[in-house]
C-alpha cells in the first residue's frame, strides 16, 4: 500500500512538472523565445523599454531644480519638493511594475507545479497592485503641488547656491531662459544641446519629457479601444445572426468615415485636453480589434468546451469573458500593438496641426510644429529630432507587432 | 450588371444613413450645447467670444433645436431636418468666410481629389511589381529587406517627411528645386495647356511622394500574400508542366489572378489616404479640403468641420462602390445578381 502510494506520489510529482512545461505558461515561453530570436525584435523592444524608463525617471534627468542645495545656510531638496502628484504616482507605479517584472521572472525559475507558480505570481501581482494603489492614494491625499518661484539658474549665476547638485540636464520642460536675453530659436550650443524653442525652452528637455505623452497616449487610448473592441466583437461573434449583421454594419459605417476626419470633428467639438485626446483616439480606433475578436469568437463558439460551459449552465458573462476570451485574445495582441503605433501617429499629427495637446505640454508632434513653417523659417535643428523619435517609436511598435504575429502563428504571416 | 450596381447602391443607403447619424450625434450631444455654457469652447484656444457665440448660434440653427416660433422640436425630427438640409446641399454658413459652406467645399474638393487619385495610381504602380518580386524571391534577401523597408516607410511620420521635404528641397536657403506653395503657379492664365500641365506636375511631385509612400507597405504585403496563395495552386503547376517559362507563369497567370484582392483593398485604404492628404495639404499650403478643415477647427468654424467630415465619408463610400464594380468587372466568377 505504501509502495503504491509512493508510486502515485511520484507520478503526480512527475506529471504536473511536465504539464508546467507544456501548458498555458509554456505557450508564452515558446512565443517569447520565437520573438526574441530575431535581433531586430530585441532592438525594437529595447527602444520601447528605454522610452518607458525615460518616461518614469525623467524628472530626475531633466529638471531645473537641483537635487540638493545649500541656500542661505540651509540645506534644501528642491527637486523632490517640486515633484508633482503625477510624478510621484508614475514613479510608484513604475517601481511596482519593475518589481513585478523581476518577481515574475524569478518565480518562473522556481521549481513547482504550474498552478503553484501561477498562484505565486498572482499573489505577487495583487499585493504589488494593492501597495501601489495605497501609496498612490496616500500621495494624492498628502502631496500638494508646490509652486516654486525661485529661479535656480539666476541664483546659480549670482553665486547664491552652495553645494548644488543638479540633474544631468539643468532644464525642465517649461523652464525658460530669462526674458532679458533673447534665447528664442537658439542654434544648438553648449548650454542647450539641441537648441531652444520659440519660448526659450530647452529642446532636449522637452524631448525627454515628451516620452510620457507618447507612451501615455499610445497605451491608454489603445486600452480604451481594446475594451470597446473586445466587448463589441465578443458579442457580435457569440450571438451570430441579427446582432452580428447589425454590428458589422455599424463597424463598416465607422470605418467608412476617415479616421482623421472623425478625430478632428471630435476635437473641434469636445475640446482637446490630453485625457480627452486619449478617449477620442480610443473611440475612433476600436473597429479593427472588434473585427478580429469577432472572427476569433465565431471560430471558438463552435468548440466543445464552449458547448460544455453552456451545458453546465454558466452565466453568459462567464462563458464570454472567462472561457472564450483568454483563447480568443492572443491574436488581438498583434492588432493592439499596431494600434498603439497608429495612436502615436494620430496624436503626433493632431499636435502638429495645432489641435492636439495644449501648448506647455511637451509632445513630439507639437515640437515639430513649433520648429516653424518649413517654407519660410526652417529651423531644421528643432525639426529633425522630434520627427526622428516619432519615427523610431512608431517603427518599433510596428516591428514588435510583426514579430509577435510571426511568433504567435507563422501561418498568419500575411495581411489580415 | 446594372441590377448589380443598383443593388449595391441600395445597400449603400443604410450605411450612408448610419454615417450621417454618427456625424449628427457627435455634434448634437456636444457638452453644453443645449445649456449654452461652455459649448464648443472647451479647448480654450477660442479667445474670441463673439466667434464662439456665432458658432453656437450657427450650429443651433443647423441642428433645428427649435422651430420658427421657438417651440422645441423632438430629437428624431431634428435629425430628419438636419438630413434634409445636408442632402439638399445646405451645410450652413461659414463663420470665418461669411459664405455658404457648400461653396467653400466645392472650391476645395478638386485639389484633394487630384492629390489622392495621383497617389493611388503611384502606390499601385510601385506596390504591384514590388509585391510580385518579393513573392518570387520569397525568403531571400530581397523579400526580407523589401518587407523591412516598406514597414519603415509605413512608420515614417508624414508630418516629418513633409516638413523635411519642404525645408530642404523647396527652400531657397537649401535646395530650391521644387515649389512649395499650392498646386500651380500664380500666373497660370498665360500658360498653354502643356505648360500648365508641366507646372502642375512640378508642383505635385513632393506632395504626391509624401502621400504615397505610407500606403506602399500595406499594398505590397497584400500583393505578396496573394501571389504566394496563387503560386501554390494547381493551375500554376499546369502552366509550368506545359513548359511555360517562369516569367510567363508569373507575369501572365499568377499576376492576373492575384490582382483581385488589390481591387477590394482600394476601398480600404482610401480613408487613410484622405486623412494623409489632410496633413499634406497643410504642409504644402495646398488649398484643399484638409486645409479647410484644419483652419476651421482652429477657428471653431463648426459648420465647415461637419461638412468636410461628411464629404470625406461620402468619398470613401463612393470608392467602396467603385471597388465593388471593378471587382465584378475583373472577376467573371462573381455573379451579377
Amino acid at each position: 500500500m505504501t509502495e503504491l502510494h509512493n508510486i502515485a506520489c511520484s507520478a503526480t510529482a512527475e506529471v504536473p512538472s511536465l504539464a508546467a512545461e507544456s501548458r498555458a505558461a509554456a505557450y508564452w515561453t515558446v512565443v517569447g523565445r520565437a520573438f526574441r530570436r530575431s535581433w531586430i525584435n530585441r532592438l525594437a523592444s529595447g527602444w520601447i523599454l528605454l522610452i518607458i524608463l525615460i518616461a518614469i525617471i525623467v524628472p530626475f534627468l531633466a529638471n531645473g531644480s537641483p537635487y540638493t542645495v545649500v541656500i542661505d545656510g540651509q540645506r534644501e531638496f528642491p527637486l523632490f519638493r517640486n515633484l508633482t502628484r503625477a510624478d510621484w504616482i508614475i514613479l510608484v507605479c513604475g517601481s511596482a511594475a519593475a518589481i513585478y517584472a523581476i518577481a515574475h521572472w524569478r518565480i518562473g525559475k522556481r521549481p513547482g507545479t504550474n498552478e503553484e507558480v501561477r498562484a505565486t505570481r498572482v499573489k505577487w501581482l495583487l499585493s504589488l497592485l494593492l501597495c501601489a494603489a495605497l501609496i498612490s492614494a496616500g500621495i494624492w491625499e498628502l502631496k500638494h503641488d508646490y509652486l516654486d518661484v525661485r529661479d535656480y539658474h539666476a541664483l546659480a549665476k549670482q553665486g547664491k547656491l552652495q553645494d548644488a547638485v543638479f540633474a544631468p540636464l539643468r532644464w525642465g520642460f517649461a523652464d525658460q531662459e530669462p526674458l532679458d536675453v533673447d534665447h528664442t530659436f537658439d542654434f544648438p550650443t553648449h548650454d542647450h544641446v539641441l537648441g531652444t524653442d520659440g519660448n526659450g525652452r530647452d529642446a532636449l528637455a522637452r524631448l525627454l519629457w515628451g516620452a510620457r505623452i507618447v507612451l501615455g497616449i499610445g497605451l491608454i487610448s489603445e486600452v480604451i479601444a481594446l475594451v470597446i473592441g473586445v466587448m463589441y466583437g465578443a458579442i457580435m461573434g457569440y450571438f451570430v445572426g441579427t446582432a452580428d449583421i447589425l454590428g458589422m454594419r455599424f463597424v463598416e459605417i465607422v470605418e467608412a468615415i476617415p479616421t482623421l476626419f472623425l478625430l478632428i470633428t471630435f476635437v473641434a467639438i469636445y475640446g482637446r485636453n490630453i485625457y480627452m485626446l486619449m478617449v477620442i483616439i480610443g473611440l475612433t480606433s476600436w473597429t479593427g480589434i472588434a473585427r478580429f475578436v469577432r472572427a476569433e469568437f465565431l471560430r471558438i463558439r463552435a468548440l466543445d468546451y464552449v458547448t460544455a460551459a453552456r451545458a453546465a449552465g454558466l452565466p453568459l458573462s462567464s462563458i464570454l469573458f472567462r472561457h472564450m476570451l483568454p483563447n480568443g485574445l492572443t491574436p488581438v495582441i498583434v492588432t493592439f500593438t499596431f494600434g498603439v503605433a497608429a495612436a502615436v501617429t494620430s496624436e503626433s499629427i493632431l499636435s502638429f496641426l495645432g489641435i492636439g495637446v495644449e501648448p506647455p505640454t511637451p509632445s513630439w508632434g507639437s515640437m515639430l510644429n513649433e520648429a516653424g513653417n518649413p517654407a519660410e523659417t526652417f529651423r531644421w535643428w528643432l525639426a529633425i529630432a522630434p520627427g526622428f523619435l516619432i519615427f523610431l517609436t512608431v517603427f518599433a511598435y510596428n516591428i514588435i507587432g510583426e514579430g509577435l504575429r510571426d511568433a504567435i502563428d507563422p501561418r498568419l504571416n500575411k495581411v489580415q | 450588371m446594372t441590377t448589380y450596381i443598383l443593388k449595391r447602391l441600395l445597400l449603400m443607403i443604410p450605411t450612408l444613413l448610419g454615417m450621417t447619424l454618427v456625424l449628427f450625434a457627435i455634434v448634437r450631444f456636444a457638452p453644453g450645447l443645449t445649456t449654452g455654457g461652455g459649448a464648443f469652447g472647451a479647448g480654450g484656444e477660442m479667445k474670441n467670444q463673439q466667434a464662439r457665440l456665432a458658432a453656437e448660434k450657427q450650429m443651433k440653427k443647423r441642428l433645428h433645436l427649435v422651430d420658427a416660433e421657438g417651440h422645441p422640436i423632438s430629437l428624431p425630427m431634428q435629425y430628419v431636418y438636419w438630413l434634409r438640409d445636408t442632402f439638399s446641399g445646405d451645410f450652413g454658413e461659414s463663420i470665418q468666410y461669411n459664405a455658404p459652406v457648400v461653396q467653400l467645399v466645392k472650391e476645395r474638393l478638386p485639389a484633394t481629389i487630384a492629390l489622392n487619385a495621383m497617389s493611388s495610381i503611384i502606390i499601385y504602380l510601385i506596390a504591384i511589381p514590388g509585391g510580385m518580386l518579393a513573392s518570387v524571391k520569397r525568403g531571400k534577401a530581397f523579400d526580407v529587406l523589401w518587407g523591412f523597408f516598406t514597414l519603415g516607410l509605413y512608420s515614417l511620420p508624414v508630418i516629418w517627411v513633409g516638413d523635411m521635404m519642404v525645408g530642404f528641397l523647396a527652400n531657397p536657403r537649401f535646395l530650391p528645386w521644387f515649389p512649395s506653395d499650392a498646386l500651380h503657379s500664380t500666373n497660370t492664365e498665360y500658360l498653354t495647356f502643356f505648360q500648365y500641365m508641366k507646372d502642375f506636375l512640378w508642383h505635385t511631385v513632393l506632395p504626391v511622394m509624401c502621400l504615397s509612400y505610407g500606403g506602399l507597405a500595406f499594398l505590397t504585403k497584400l500583393k505578396r500574400a496573394a501571389m504566394l496563395d496563387n503560386l501554390g495552386l494547381d493551375y500554376v503547376r499546369t502552366a509550368r508542366a506545359k513548359g511555360l517559362g517562369e516569367v510567363t507563369v508569373v507575369t501572365r497567370h499568377v499576376f492576373r489572378n492575384s490582382l483581385l484582392p488589390m481591387i477590394t483593398i482600394f476601398a480600404g485604404f482610401i480613408p487613410g489616404l484622405l486623412g494623409g492628404s489632410l496633413v499634406i495639404e497643410r504642409i504644402f499650403s495646398i488649398k484643399g479640403m484638409g486645409d479647410l478643415m484644419v483652419t476651421a477647427t482652429l477657428a471653431r468654424d463648426l459648420p465647415i468641420v461637419q461638412a468636410v467630415a461628411f464629404v470625406g465619408s461620402v468619398i470613401s463610400l463612393i470608392c467602396l462602390l467603385l471597388a465593388d464594380i471593378c471587382y465584378v468587372l475583373a472577376d467573371p466568377r462573381v455573379s451579377y445578381d
